[in-house]
């Protein structure tokens, strides 16, 4: 479970996320959604630690991590995996030396075990034949997806994505959604999505939190979703005419 | 106050740096890897710059030479004072800033904005140093050998192409690099290929860690290190050449 409390961040004097608060279950995904410029990927990136808050705490199953020093900073940070919005995989090594990477970095497993877990955690998002290719060579859903697995290899405690779904045609984007919320599942996993995408929304939305211009607005689940009459959710939500008339039958019914 | 800005940045950024590594096979690994990509395959592009540069500093030195009271054997003599003093280590130094200052610049540039920086910091790894002390580290070790091979195909330019237009006779040419050398040159120029081995890997990378935005961004920030590291060597030479010819 990770829990934030009262979070506030501003870049050079601009306030950018406002007095946020929030808990993230384990075993759920928890989605943070919002327009474009509304403050998620800095909400995010403040939980993981890549941006320093200006106030609040932070806290990764009641152990804060604003607080922390750096060594144990370090090694909180061995039990998160990240998902980032270009899939973020180093270039110069191919699918397989990517997802190996954190294991060659912090485990002791033998090269055997360790060729195991690559091949286990390959296998679990589907990639096929294409462990020697390099991440050039590779479509945008297969960077995503050899992303999962490289944030999964550890076995870590808590997951993170940003835009998982962003630059993906609509059917592997369901994919990477299935994908995502089984691993919750099967490794009951805390895992925090970013996205504005609103099929994810109403496919693995467990726990939602929509934040507009910095500020929580409306928290929920997906089913919690359509009938909201927050003004400011209804206006990101709806503004898809497709949702509009889901919302229309569900209310006819 | 930008530079002292600038200035402060470059040091917690080598504060960082040189911070104990997570794990030191892979550091090694990485220091081979960067050994081969930014010493072993710059030697070609030395070899033909200082084959060139030593046939023309010899043709330069002989047409220079209109006296008949000089002997022959100077022409030898400046083009290897010149080669072991300045062009092999500062000349050099210049090209190499341009040729392997841009490439990490760009390189870790390219990673910062595709958050491949974000995404090892994410996993606890020291990013700062694991990119960049292998490079430094490669680059101080290759520099100095960098240089001792300038140096030779340097002399061997003088050697095939002053005999060929017939400015200077093969013995004369060789008995002038033999004459009154002084080993100390040598030692002078190889501590200052350390420093500028040094400030090339580290301004480099300082521009490429610390670069936001994109492409554009990245393209700049190569220039603003290439720009910076040619005036850091000029002033460390001209330091150098005071404190201990």
């Amino acid at each position: 479970m990770i829990e934030i409390k009262n979070i506030y961040k501003s870049f050079e004097h601009k306030s950018v996320l406002k007095n946020i608060s929030k808990v993230f279950n384990q075993g759920e995904t928890n989605l943070i959604i919002g327009r474009s410029g509304s403050g998620k990927t800095v909400l995010l990136k403040s939980i993981v630690g890549l941006h320093k808050i200006d106030k609040g705490q932070i806290l990764y199953d009641q152990r804060d991590f604003t607080s922390m020093g750096q060594k144990l900073r370090k090694s909180l940070r061995q039990e998160m995996g990240m998902v980032f919005q270009g899939g973020a995989l180093f270039d110069s090594l191919t699918v397989e030396e990517n997802v190996r990477f954190p294991l060659d970095m912090f485990s002791n497993l033998s090269s055997i075990q360790k060729q195991k877990q690559v091949d286990y955690c390959l296998e679990r998002v589907n990639i096929v034949n294409a462990n020697k290719l390099s991440p050039s060579e590779i479509s945008g859903g297969m960077k995503k997806r050899v992303a999962i697995a490289r944030a999964i290899v550890l076995n870590p405690k808590y997951l993170f994505c940003d835009e998982p779904n962003s630059g993906l045609d609509p059917e592997t984007s369901l994919v990477i959604d299935a994908l995502i919320r089984s691993i919750t599942i099967d490794l009951q996993i805390t895992t925090i999505i970013n996205t504005h995408d609103m099929n994810s929304v109403m496919e693995i939305g467990d726990n939602i939190l929509f934040i507009s211009e910095g500020e929580m607005c409306w928290e929920g689940n997906r089913k919690d979703i359509l009938h909201s009459d927050n003004q400011k959710l209804q206006e990101f939500v709806f503004a898809n005419k497709q949702y509009q008339k889901i919302r229309d039958d569900k209310m006819n019914e | 106050m930008d530079i002292l800005n600038q200035t402060g940045r470059y040091f917690a950024l080598l504060l960082k740096v040189f911070s104990k590594p997570e794990r030191h096979s892979l550091y090694m690994r990485q220091t081979f890897n960067e050994i081969e990509n930014l010493g072993i395959q710059s030697v070609g592009i030395v070899a033909i710059i200082s084959i060139f540069m030593g046939g023309i500093m010899t043709l330069q030195v002989a047409y220079n030479m209109t006296s008949p009271l000089l002997p022959k054997t100077l022409i030898g003599l400046g083009n290897r004072d010149s080669l072991i003093l300045e062009f092999s280590s500062t000349i050099m130094g210049l090209i190499m800033a341009g040729k392997i200052g841009s490439n990490i610049t760009s390189e870790i540039g390219s990673m910062k904005v595709t958050e491949q920086i974000d995404s090892l910091e994410i996993m606890g790894v020291n990013s700062a140093s694991y990119l960049i002390l292998p490079k430094i580290v490669a680059v101080v070790l290759m520099f100095p050998l960098l240089y001792i091979l300038s140096v030779f195909f340097g002399i061997v330019g003088g050697l095939i192409v002053g005999p060929a237009v017939g400015a200077v006779n093969i013995t004369d040419y060789i008995n002038g690099i033999q004459y009154e050398f002084n080993p100390y040159y040598v030692t002078f120029s190889l501590i200052k290929c350390l420093v500028f081995g040094f400030l090339i890997a580290s301004v480099s990378a300082f521009f490429g860690y610390t670069v936001e935005g994109g492409a554009f961004d990245v393209g700049s920030a190569s220039t603003r290190a290439v720009v910076n590291t040619n005036i850091l060597i000029l002033v460390w030479d001209l330091i150098l050449t005071q404190l201990i010819l």
